[in-house]
């Protein structure tokens, strides 16, 4: 059975891959932190792209939470093992640096590069055994050309797209692969308060993207196909950075 | 376990999992060159220990082994605590 994980996948880009993934026959792991109701519909959506799959929540950025979780999954499953990893949890704060908090800054960075880093060196070990694994970091737009108002989310994105690259040429020989997408401006919870009249005259593609156009990437970077490409930093933004 | 099963059931397996030729394995020589291993290839050094002799193992317990008479001496230890 072919396995695969997502962090923060109760919604928006982490639900579309989550079917994604479930379309091509993976079983779906769906990790939350707090929003059991969304998560739950993931999971039906999951069942109904012809796939199955469970819920495994933990907070990502707490050593502990990820630890004891993916502990207690591996020994549940013995002889399996979750060979795509989708690093998908993040949060925003935005705030002018000038009055940026401790919280805002700490919380945004921890979310995205401490739970890359547990999440990954939990379930990297049996990648490693096994000689196959995929690894993607969702970045962002923010994370290429730093966006104002986003330090915080920035210098985190930008910070996972250098430890993508990092990872990537540690375990390349094992055939394991470790790729970053930056999205642009996707219509999710994320993005829905702000003025997409305004921002999508920006966008030479004229329009928000979708989750689906981010998942179809995660799709094939999961494949087999995708066996040569890694280390990569792909954007996903209907040509608004180039 | 006698010490010599151990050396051979070990070079053999060592052989195999990073193809190489068993007769270039000294006692004195260096693991990590003659297998050209590095630190990431210790993770299967560790399942195969585990496949043949039944003990887990854990990257520190590898920080004193470097020849593979080194190794030899420790799965010895190990395996007959």
């Amino acid at each position: 059975m072919d396995i695969a994980l997502i962090t923060g996948g109760s919604r928006g880009i982490g639900r579309a891959c989550a079917i994604k993934l479930a379309q091509m026959g993976y079983y779906i792991v769906i990790n939350y932190r707090s929003n059991a109701a969304e998560a739950e519909a993931t999971l039906e959506a999951v069942k109904e792209a012809g796939s199955d799959g469970e819920l495994l929540p933990f907070d990502v950025a707490n050593k502990e939470s990820v630890e004891t979780a993916i502990s207690k999954w591996q020994e549940a499953h013995k002889g399996e093992y979750i060979s795509v990893l989708v690093n998908n949890a993040g949060i925003r704060h935005d705030n002018m640096l000038m009055w940026m908090t401790d919280e805002e800054w700490s919380s945004v960075l921890d979310t995205t590069l401490y739970g890359f880093m547990y999440v990954t060196r939990a379930l990297l070990k049996d990648m490693l055994i096994k000689k196959f694994g995929r690894i993607i970091n969702m970045s962002s737009l923010s994370g290429l050309k730093g966006l104002p108002g986003q330090t915080n989310y920035s210098a985190a994105k930008s910070g996972l797209i250098g430890a993508t690259k990092a990872l990537a040429q540690e375990v390349a020989r094992k055939n394991v692969t470790v790729n970053a997408i930056c999205p642009g401006f996707i219509q999710t919870d994320m993005t829905k308060d702000l003025d997409e009249a305004e921002l999508k005259k920006q966008i030479p593609a004229n329009r928000f993207g979708t989750p689906e156009e981010v998942a179809a990437v995660v799709g094939f970077l999961a494949s087999k196909e995708a066996a040569y490409v890694t280390g990569q930093a792909i954007s996903v933004n209907g040509g608004l950075y180039t | 376990m006698d010490r010599e099963i151990i050396i051979k059931n070990i070079n053999s397996a060592l052989a195999d999992e990073f193809e190489k030729d068993p007769s270039t394995f000294s006692a004195d020589g260096n693991l990590y060159d003659v297998l050209e291993i590095d630190s990431l290839d210790l993770v299967d050094v560790i399942v195969l220990i585990e496949k043949l002799f039944g003990i887990k193992t854990a990257k520190e317990d590898f920080a004193s082994v470097k020849t593979f008479n080194d190794l030899y001496k420790f799965l010895e230890e190990r395996i007959n605590k």
